[in-house]
């Protein structure tokens, strides 16, 4: 499933659709410590986060992140927002706390992954 | 062995990671293996957030040598104490600030030491601390593993430099006497051939005439079929042929039309298409769109529906036959036989001038009128773009590439104009040759069908500058220099298609330090 459509199924806001839209989701990985994010970015994972800096988005550089998800409609501030789009990340952010949002996107993979291609 | 400094601000949170990101595009650059640029980067964004978040400042420094990434994180400020127990998991004496921004869970330190392959650390209390840290780095060979099915006569080329500029990966250069191919970088399609007035460039077969007598199959292309004039429908040519290869019904069934092979791959694609997650999908119709994917678009590999070219399933069908394929691009040579591990069904090419020579004195223009199609033409592929010819094949990958096609399911490329219609090696117009198939085309075969794709698609590996990582970064710095001080004209007379090409020539040895005419002229000018 890509980006724009977990981000739709999921009912998150999509700030900055960057160039990750229609990468195919591999994996996603939540968590509130860098170190954490950093070992587990790879180039299809969604990485949720209560954290919402621009931390987040230099992870992303760093490791070619395609797209990051802010939850409980945590907004981005405006340098997150810019680096974000600098850099060319989907950035979205989830109504939902970090549990349902991961419980939720559990649900969307899971659904999909009977029909392997 | 050259060596990058970046600067370090202690407490400047805003700016952390910003020595990171300035050596991984350094990495990149010089085409470290993304796998260690991957280690590289934890490594180094978590040592520097270290000074970021304890230190005053200081400074990363990485080298490149021996096949060894060194990296220095170096700063002033308050030193460890217990330098074991900073090394353990989840001791941490992070700011409240900086466990908020989600650092600070005492995994730095360990996390360097995990993703690199020597590692130190030495502190004084009171003065500072100083980490290092070593991945080695696996280079890619130097020049890649391109092959092309080209061919270059050397005796005949006057320097016209057309296919200097007519390559659309910049992989020619005359930069002496004759052209070079700059194998890692030719997709095998026709612009140079098509460009050449002497016919320097061009592909060869593997025989030279038709297997008359002979127990082999002969697959030609649609386009061969449309060679002979207004008055010669595909039919009589098919017919011309069977009976030159020895008449009879078995003559006539040892001739396969590559075109209804090209029709069962267009079905398989669009099957593909209606589950596939990256649309549009791009046919993998063309063997040098194909190259051109891996070469110069490797975002779009996705996009590949995972099928192979049609000449490839015919090969599959032939289940251990001879055969001889008239192949009408050097890209569908190499596809044949370029596979060596492949091994038998033995397969020869011939190209189309032999066929068209042996054909024409059995077909005469005023032998019959062109046969339309009684039937109705087949329906207009409305859900399939077909584009063809380079330059547009190369704007609408830049617009897909750019997530600007949102309206289209199915891409079938074509390298050459009206696909193998255009080829080169084949006289008629393009246009017309494809009017005169469509309006009379030959039925279809009820045996081809598509098969999958042997070989998984990968981006192909660019230019090493050199296998020594510590030199390669030497030589970016001299190509970066030498490109200032070219015109930056571009005008080709070289030999090279660019300025920037010149100067990663002149460094890499291919072409003299004085190579540029206009320099030299301006050097001759009072």
């Amino acid at each position: 499933m890509t980006l724009a459509e977990l981000a739709a199924r999921i009912g998150a806001r999509v700030y900055t659709p960057g160039g990750g839209a229609a990468v195919d989701v591999g994996r996603v990985w939540a968590g509130d410590r860098i170190s954490d994010l950093l070992n587990e970015a790879v180039d299809n994972v969604l990485l949720v986060s209560n954290l919402a800096s621009t931390h987040l988005i230099r992870v992303a550089e760093l490791m070619d992140v395609p797209g990051i998800c802010l939850v409980a409609g945590r907004e981005p501030d405006a340098d997150m927002l810019s680096a974000a789009r600098a850099h060319g990340t989907l950035l979205m952010s989830s109504p939902y706390g970090l549990f349902e949002t991961c419980g939720r996107l559990y649900q969307c993979l899971s659904a999909e992954a009977p029909t392997v291609r | 062995m050259t060596t990058v400094v970046y600067q370090i601000e202690g407490g400047d949170f805003e700016h952390g990671g910003e020595a990171s990101r300035r050596l991984k595009e350094q990495l990149k650059r010089l085409g470290a293996d993304p796998a260690v640029v991957r280690r590289a980067m934890i490594a180094a964004y978590e040592a520097e957030m270290n000074v970021v978040i304890h230190a005053e400042r200081g400074e990363l420094r990485a080298s490149l040598q021996n096949g060894q990434l060194d990296i220095e994180v170096s700063d002033t400020g308050p030193g460890i104490p217990d330098i074991a127990a900073a090394l353990r998991e989840g001791f941490s004496t992070a700011s409240a600030r900086a466990r908020e921004l989600g650092f600070g869970a005492g995994m730095g330190l360990p996390n360097i030491r995990r993703n690199s392959d020597e590692f130190a650390i030495e502190s004084t209390v009171g003065q500072g601390t100083r980490v290092r840290f070593s991945i080695r780095l696996r280079p890619q060979t130097l020049y890649g593993t391109g092959r092309h099915g080209l061919t270059i006569e050397a005796d005949h080329c006057r320097r016209a430099l057309r296919c200097v500029h007519a390559c659309p990966t910049h992989a020619v250069r005359v930069l002496g006497r004759r052209p070079e191919i700059l194998d890692y970088l030719c997709i095998d399609c026709t612009a140079c051939i098509a460009v050449c007035p002497t016919g320097t460039l061009t592909t060869r077969g593997t025989r030279a005439t038709l297997p008359v007598g002979e127990e082999a199959v002969v697959v030609v292309p649609a386009a061969l079929l449309v060679q002979f004039g207004s008055g010669i429908a595909p039919a009589q040519v098919r017919a011309a042929l069977a009976a030159l290869l020895g008449g009879g019904a078995a003559a006539d069934a040892r001739v396969w039309v590559l075109e209804a092979w090209e029709a069962a791959l267009r079905a398989g694609v669009r099957r593909y298409a209606e589950t596939a997650a990256a649309l549009p999908v791009i046919s993998p119709a063309c063997p040098a769109v194909v190259n051109l994917i891996e070469t110069r678009y490797p975002a779009l590999i996705p996009h590949v529906a995972p099928l192979a070219p049609a000449v490839d399933a015919v090969r599959a069908a032939l289940a251990g036959q001879r055969a001889v394929f008239v192949v009408t691009c050097p890209s569908q040579r190499t596809a044949l036989l370029g596979d060596a591990a492949a091994g038998p069904p033995p397969v020869d090419v011939l190209l189309p001038a032999a066929v068209q020579a042996a054909l024409a004195p059995h077909l005469h223009a005023d032998s019959g009128q062109l046969a339309v199609s009684a039937t109705a033409p087949p329906p207009p592929d409305a859900d399939l773009l077909r584009v063809t010819g380079l330059p547009h094949v190369l704007h609408l990958f830049d617009e897909i590439e750019g997530r600007r096609v949102r309206d289209v399911r199915v891409v079938e490329p074509w390298a050459c104009a009206e696909g193998c219609f255009g080829s080169p090696l084949l006289r008629e117009e393009p246009c017309l040759a494809r009017h005169r198939w469509e309006t009379a085309p030959l039925p279809a075969d009820g045996a081809a069908r598509a098969v999958p794709r042997g070989r998984p698609l990968a981006p192909r590996p660019g230019l090493r500058l050199d296998t020594d990582m510590g030199k390669a970064i030497q030589k970016l710095a001299r190509i970066d220099t030498l490109r200032r001080e070219l015109p930056g004209a571009d005008c080709g007379e070289c030999g090279a298609p660019t300025c920037a090409a010149l100067a990663e020539d002149i460094v890499l040895g291919r072409a003299a330090a004085g190579a540029c005419v206009r320099q030299r002229s301006q050097e001759k000018a009072p």
